[in-house]
């Protein structure tokens, strides 16, 4: 107990380096994958059948392999195959292609999540909005977004607190995320060596921010409640 | 002076031709009333004049303006079936109000964004919005909503919802405003306050066109009675034609029915 | 999971065998030009490890530092996932695995390796308590041993016939023993040497048998001419001492070997 109380100032120093690269990536993740995924949902309920094909073809493709082949096939492909290793081999290039593997993961989850959401508007709505003389873009972002938006948040709640915890997996590809860092002190680092209790510890980080993560999107979601 | 000219108006789905030629026309200010059974097409041929489906077939005149012509139907531009569309009103039977809008907010929206494109027609946005509300407000006094106008849908009841419905189509000056069926999705204790607004505009000679199984409602407040079957007009003609001295053997069976409830 | 990440590796390798060729460029050359090494490693105590100022040091890391600056360019550090060190080596994420790792035939086929500069064993690490049983190999035949997945370890604990659980590393071994999900490990002399037994993380832990002798070396790209240049600048730091007196500082100098 002594030796945590001695070690805990160094540990959660480098446990806090850690936790803002994981938080940097949920967050470019959730940025970059919110935008994405409705555009490939509108690609999947087009009206143009090979852009409909192909953009049912890609998500299956991305919603049918582990996330981690992902990582690994982003970041190590263009070295290997292409022998053009545009990530580099340090931090940021890391970081860069975690975030593109997250990103389009995630955005397919979210544009099926999307789908329901758009087809589940009465198309009564769309009908509304057209005898009243609207585009389809005014009806969009005027009318279905918002009761779109009402729809798919519960479920994409889940997806996001499923994403704090699955930023981890970018391990993988050595990204020095905040599991990766209380490991460390396992192994050795900054002079503590064959310490597990770092390790654990992460857990109250992931705990503490998911928490965090739930009350705000509680909080969307009683927003959401003033209509119908 | 006439206002609407239909000529001809064909739309197949599949292969069941569900309108298999309609013509009829209608003078300013008149009230056309549309009855029939369900599955006779007059649902559709609302629909193909608010441009929701395109005809087959046939053409669509309005003020000698020919809006559709179904041998030109390719070259019809988004943005002309737009223009197209805003000479026409059409009033839901289930009301397919906004739900995240006031009932003023509804009322607003369609204007408002039309406006936004044309740049305020040169007014300053501010000044406008205010004109537009003020005009909101006149139509909600109008249907006697004022005191709910800033409640949301599922505040208000069904009656209500659909008394919303139709100030929100008349915000736009619509040249013909048609109602699908308006009163059927109602408890029937609050279909009297929307057939009241309906004849109140009646009596303004606002040009209207109403599906409906009202039938006493479609005697009352029509200038003109269509009964469709089939896909086809089998009879039309004033309303006490129609009602007292059918001609044909279907109209009289459908009345029969009807009266007989 | 671990299996298939092994595949993959195999994979990448027939892949870089049959790219290999598509450089113009020399090993040293394209090095030179971005003027950087990058080191892949993993933590591992003496050989590399970051002090309490977040700086790498190391037997391995200093000597690496020494080697980079005589190409004239820096070295870079880049933790790596030992699993993946074939992939990060040929798609040019890192020059070279530096990081007291044992030249086994999986190694030197598919890298380009230095002479051994390091002797090493594989230690069976026991509780400390029980350790007095378990003095040679036949007294630990019946032990459930956790060994670190494709590592020296592994190998010599299934030339053995030994029960194993593969791990991640030699870390996570250590920790299977210290937490009694697996009777014994089987890790490096040098690394046992430094992180378990008395005034380490691992007190209650110790080692016991040596399992065979191994050796040390670095790896470069197939083909790579980094190896040759690296043979000549250990031939001439052992030459001048110098290699010697950084061996006493980590305390490995009794497992160093003569160039």
């Amino acid at each position: 107990m002594e030796l945590i109380i001695k070690q805990m100032p160094v540990v959660i120093n480098a446990l806090n380096a850690g936790f803002v690269q994981t938080l940097k990536l949920f967050s470019i993740t959730l940025l970059g994958a919110f935008p994405l995924g409705l555009l490939i949902a509108f690609g999947s309920i087009s009206k143009i059948t090979p852009i409909s094909v192909i953009t049912r073809l890609f998500i299956w493709i991305i919603r049918g392999t582990p996330l981690m082949i992902q990582l690994l096939i982003v970041y190590y492909f263009p070295g290997l195959v292409l022998h053009n290793p545009i990530w580099g081999g340090g931090e940021s290039g890391r970081f860069t292609a975690a975030a593109i593997a997250f990103v389009v993961n995630y955005a397919c989850y979210f544009s099926e999540i999307y789908r329901g959401g758009i087809l589940s508007v009465p198309v009564g709505q769309q009908e509304a909005g057209l005898v009243l003389g609207m585009t389809k873009r005014q009806i969009f972002f005027h009318v279905t977004l918002l009761q779109m938006i009402k729809r798919i948040v519960p479920p994409i709640s889940n997806e996001i607190i499923t994403l704090v915890k699955d930023t981890a997996l970018a391990r993988i590809i050595a990204l020095q995320e905040i599991i990766w860092a209380g490991q460390a002190f396992m192994k050795g680092s900054h002079g503590i060596s064959g310490a597990i209790w770092p390790l654990f510890f992460t857990a109250f980080y992931y705990l503490i921010f998911n928490g965090i993560v739930t009350l705000a999107l509680t909080k969307l979601e009683d927003k959401m409640n003033y209509f119908r | 002076m006439k206002i609407l000219e239909v000529n001809n108006i064909r739309k197949t789905f599949g292969n069941v031709e569900v309108l298999k030629g309609i013509d009829f026309s209608l003078d300013k200010g008149q009230v056309l009333s549309i009855i029939g059974s369900s599955g006779s097409g007059k649902t559709t041929l609302l629909r193909c004049l608010n441009f929701l489906e395109t005809p087959d077939a046939g053409e669509i005149i309005v003020n000698d303006e020919v809006l559709f012509d179904a041998a030109k139907s390719h070259i019809t531009s988004e943005s002309q079936i737009r223009k197209n569309r805003l000479h026409f009103g059409l009033v839901f039977q289930s009301f397919n109000l906004f739900p995240q809008y006031t009932a003023l907010e509804n009322i607003m929206l369609a204007p408002r964004l039309l406006a936004a494109e044309n740049n305020y027609n040169g007014k300053s946005k501010s000044e406008f919005l205010t004109q537009l509300e003020s005009q909101a407000n006149e139509i909600l006094a109008q249907i006697g909503l004022s005191e709910r106008k800033n409640n949301y849908p599922y505040q208000l009841s069904g009656g209500q919802c659909q008394r919303v419905a139709i100030a929100r189509a008349l915000i736009l000056k619509p040249d013909i405003l048609c109602f699908d069926e308006p009163t059927s999705a109602l408890d029937p204790e609050l279909t009297g306050e929307v057939l009241k607004v309906i004849r109140g505009l009646s009596e303004q000679k606002t040009t209207m066109i109403i599906v409906t199984h009202e039938m006493e409602f479609a005697r009352d407040v029509a200038s003109k009675v269509i009964f469709m079957s089939d896909g086809e007009i089998c009879e039309q003609g004033s309303p006490s034609e129609i009602f007292e001295n059918p001609k044909e053997e279907r109209t009289r069976r459908f009345l029969l029915r009807y009266s007989g409830k | 999971m671990k299996k298939f990440v092994s595949k993959l590796v195999l994979f990448a390798m027939v892949l870089a065998l049959v790219c290999s060729c598509a450089y113009a460029e020399t090993d040293s050359e394209y090095v030179k030009a971005k003027g950087t090494l990058v080191v892949g490693i993993t933590v591992f105590q003496p050989m590399d490890y970051k002090n309490e100022a977040g700086e790498w040091l190391g037997f391995d890391a200093d000597l690496a530092k020494a080697f980079a600056e005589s190409l004239g360019v820096k070295a870079e550090f880049q933790e790596i996932e030992w699993n993946n060190k074939i992939l990060e080596l040929n798609g040019r994420n890192i020059d070279c695995v530096w990081n007291g790792m044992t030249l086994t035939s999986e190694v030197l086929a598919s890298m380009a390796c230095s002479k051994a500069y390091c002797n090493n064993a594989q230690v069976v690490i026991v509780p400390a308590n029980v350790a007095e049983k378990f003095q040679s190999v036949e007294s630990v035949k019946g032990l459930n041993f956790a060994v670190e997945h494709g590592s020296a370890g592994m190998e010599v604990a299934q030339a053995n016939g030994f029960k194993t659980t593969n791990v991640q590393d030699q870390a996570t071994a250590l920790m299977e023993v210290a937490s009694g999900t697996a009777d014994a490990a089987i890790i490096d002399s040098l690394m046992a040497a430094a992180m378990v037994g008395k005034g380490t993380g691992y007190e209650n832990l110790t080692y016991t048998v040596a399992l065979n002798s191994e050796e040390y070396g670095v790896g470069f790209r197939k083909d790579s001419d980094l190896a040759d240049k690296l043979n000549a600048f250990f031939d001439a730091k052992y030459n001048d001492g110098s290699i010697q007196k950084l061996a006493e500082t980590y305390k490995i100098q009794a497992a160093l070997i003569k160039q």
